[in-house]
């Protein structure tokens, strides 16, 4: 198919369904992250060629008495409806017209991946969020300082030596942490453990958990450690940015050292990667249109995101 | 609404204007230093569960307290207090009872706690010396007394290798010292057997130099205790057995017991064994090209499936029902069931009971491996396998090579370290905060020996 270049705000508005992969950065909220990106579409769409405003009828009855011979009134009729102008009317394109919901939260602190379902895409949005996919994390702590609230902008309450606690230390806690969240991953699964069920869905491995209730981590990994910061890759499901933060709090503690969780990413949503996802730069009407498609594509090529019938999990998800 | 402040590796820190005023004020100086107590700095910990009246588990540190309700059994592992001071280096369950190699600085180097009716812990005196009231019960981890000759030092009386059975307890120190204690009714302690022989209260510890077993020139490696008899693995792949033998489970070529330590010969007589596992009656024995011998009891078709198959059998003979499963890596022998690890790290179990296959597979006389993602191997953790294996006799237990310990089998008194009384039907990990190295499975309850994280 010929590529055409469109003008047209209301061609492009009419292919602006599904989902949008933005990348959110630390210390926004997604409030404003959403308002921002359907604020961005908006001016971009008022920004492109309009629809005309609409003609009076012909042959609507001048109304008063003696202006049958008034040419002034005779010329205005004739003409369009200055009520649809929009100089009089406002734009064309506000951002209450535009449908836009979250496939899952991210908390503040958290950067990285958001899916936005846009207009039609909300549909798409909330199987994705139904079949509950799993998030990779990239999270950062800083060992020796324990804040309030486990992340970085609140108050120190403790600080500690970290000298004993090397990458091998942290990486043998990751691997068991990881052994006991895949057995309460079966736990929360929902069978009797003394069922024959239950021995074939723990053949089949890993498990989604039966509802959003609580979070399950599959994997932890450690990926770096240059002290006095550590990075760990975490595979979750139903995870909050407060529970990831409690996780670097509880690690530091096991490794009888404090830390604060510095920095979290989200590096992957399901097969939605970070590297597709738009940057702030882009957060403009071109952009969004490009990366639907990209996303689109995605959706094509591993339609089970949108319709899960497997109950067990493989990591590339 | 950012601003960002560089520090350390370019990790910016933001703050929002509220957590400006909050953290940028604060003052500095007040923040505590946080110093973890540790508790200790020794190598090993040891979690302890399973059945608790017996004292086997050395938690108890009251004898009143030991006695109330709801103190009998211990769900989930638990942390040994007598580990926390002190270094231990070996564990061995028996029938109710535990026996701890310890390096201490006092010389003292082996501990026991549990059941004690036949002196299976030695002579333990309660309270004044001069008062011998004997005590059948030991709620916490005592010193045995190892009776030392002339010469000898703490390093040779350090535990080489130690096994318990149903009453008794088989030592082998570090110079090649052998002590058996405990229950000789049947010759398990590798002396003659004394009809009408008192073993409560007995303070009589057997000591057999290895020269009297194996001779001069070989040294032995291993001790290994059945329900009532005990094994003796040398240096070049002997072995040498005492005890009962009604199922045949000494290997002599007959059904007595037998009060004198003998060579076995059969099909392991060219064999150099490296490896030897029995829990109750039946015995597995590896040699270093991997293949399983086996004798005892049979009565599951454990050793021999094929029809007319004796049900015991007195003579070691190459099993040909583990000739499919390729190497054999480790090997491990139940009650009524027999399991073996082979070069794949794939974990097969055979014979009669929970063998790990789900609710409705009570028993295969065919050797079929377990499921890798039943030990933890998923796409997570892709290189994981199972690095050992174990067995009490009603159940059974694989470490993998992350070091999380995977138990399943029956469940009496909770010795399966999963938080409830219910059998388990396949592979579950049990919860033990370290990473297991070695675990000694008892009858009614289970010991592991792991390694901090920090």
């Amino acid at each position: 198919m010929a590529l055409t270049k469109v003008y047209d705000a209301a061609t492009v508005f009419k292919h602006l369904n599904g989902i949008l992969n933005v990348y959110k950065p630390a210390g926004m909220k997604v409030k404003h992250v959403r308002n921002a990106i359907i604020g961005n579409i908006c001016k971009g769409l008022n920004e492109m060629e309009q629809r005309e405003p609409r003609k009076l009828p012909e042959n609507r009855p001048l109304l008063g008495t003696g202006t049958a011979a008034d040419h002034v009134l005779h010329n205005i009729a004739s003409q369009t409806d200055l009520s649809d102008h929009v100089l009089s009317a406002g734009p064309r394109y506000l951002p209450r017209d535009l449908i836009c919901t979250t496939v899952s939260s991210l908390g503040e602190h958290t950067s990285g991946v958001l899916l936005l379902g846009i207009n039609r895409g909300t549909g798409q949005s909330i199987s994705i969020r139904k079949n509950r996919p799993v998030r990779v994390y990239h999270i950062t702590g800083r060992l020796g300082s324990a804040t309030e609230t486990h992340l970085p902008d609140s108050r120190v309450t403790a600080r500690s030596n970290h000298r004993h606690v090397s990458a091998d230390r942290i990486s043998g806690l990751a691997s068991s942490m990881q052994a006991s969240h895949q057995r309460k991953m079966f736990e929360l699964c929902g069978v009797d453990l003394q069922t024959q069920e239950a021995y074939e869905l723990a053949c089949k491995g890993l498990l989604r958990p039966a509802d959003d209730s609580q979070p399950v981590v599959y994997g932890i990994k450690l990926i770096q450690f240059e002290r006095p910061h550590f990075t760990l890759e975490v595979h979750a499901i139903n995870e909050t940015q407060e529970y990831l933060a409690m996780l670097v709090n509880d690690m530091a503690l096991e490794l009888r050292t404090v830390a604060h969780c510095s920095q979290l990413r989200c590096v992957r949503h399901a097969h939605f990667d970070v590297r597709d996802s738009l940057l702030r730069h882009a957060w403009h009407l071109p952009g969004v249109v490009k990366n639907l498609r990209q996303q689109r594509d995605i959706l094509r090529t591993h339609p089970q995101l949108l319709r899960q019938s497997r109950v067990e999990l493989q990591a590339t998800q | 609404m950012l601003k960002a402040g560089k520090f350390g590796l370019g990790i910016s820190r933001s703050y929002t204007a509220k957590a400006k005023r909050v953290v940028l004020a604060q003052d500095k100086s007040k923040i505590k230093e946080y110093t973890p107590k540790t508790t200790d700095s020794h190598e090993n910990r040891v979690y302890v569960w399973g059945f608790q009246e017996t004292g086997a588990l050395g938690l108890q540190t009251n004898v009143k307290k030991a006695k109330e309700r709801y103190t009998e059994m211990v769900h989930h592992p638990t942390r040994l207090q007598f580990s926390n001071n002190n270094d231990i280096t070996d564990v061995a369950a028996g029938y109710g009872f535990t026996a701890y190699a310890v390096k201490r600085d006092d010389g003292e180097t082996l501990f026991g706690s549990g059941l004690n009716t036949d002196s299976q812990l030695g002579f333990q005196v309660k309270g004044n010396p001069k008062d011998p009231a004997n005590l059948d019960v030991i709620i916490y981890p005592t010193a045995i007394k190892l009776p030392r000759v002339q010469g000898e030092s703490d390093e040779d009386m350090q535990v080489k290798s130690m096994s318990a059975g149903r009453a008794h307890l088989v030592i082998l120190t570090k110079n090649g010292t052998i002590f058996t204690l405990g229950n000789n009714s049947y010759g398990q302690c590798g002396r003659s057997i004394i009809e009408e022989e008192r073993y409560s209260k007995s303070a009589l510890i057997h000591r057999i130099p290895q020269a009297d077993i194996c001779g001069k020139d070989d040294e032995i490696v291993q001790v290994e205790c059945g329900q009532d008899h005990s094994m003796f693995l040398t240096k070049t792949g002997r072995i040498h057995t005492c005890g009962w033998g009604a199922d045949g489970q000494t290997g002599q070529g007959n059904y007595h017991t037998a009060g004198q330590i003998t060579l076995i010969g059969g099909d392991i007589e060219k064999e150099k064994i490296v490896r030897l596992s029995c829990s109750s009656d039946c015995v597995l024995a590896l040699n270093e090209a991997g293949d399983a011998f086996g004798w005892g009891n049979s009565e599951y078709g454990q050793l021999d499936d094929s029809e007319h198959a004796q049900t015991q059998i007195n003579t070691p003979r190459a099993l040909k029902l583990t000739k499919s499963i390729g190497k054999i890596k480790d090997v491990a022998a139940g009650g009524s069931f027999c399991m073996a690890l082979n070069d794949q790290g794939l974990v097969y179990t055979w014979g009669f009971g929970i063998l790990g296959f789900g609710p409705f597979v009570e028993q295969t006389s065919k050797p079929q491996h377990l499921l890798p993602p039943l030990f933890g191997r998923n796409d997570f953790s892709n290189a994981t396998s199972v690095v050992s294996i174990g067995c009490g006799v009603f159940h059974m237990g694989a470490v993998n090579s992350d070091g999380d310990l995977f138990m399943w089998g029956k469940n009496r008194f909770g010795h399966l370290g999963l938080g409830h009384k219910k059998d388990q039907f396949f592979p579950f990990k049990a919860a033990i905060n370290g990473k297991v190295t070695k675990v000694a499975y008892g009858v009614d309850h289970t010991i592991a020996l792991c390694k901090a994280y920090f």
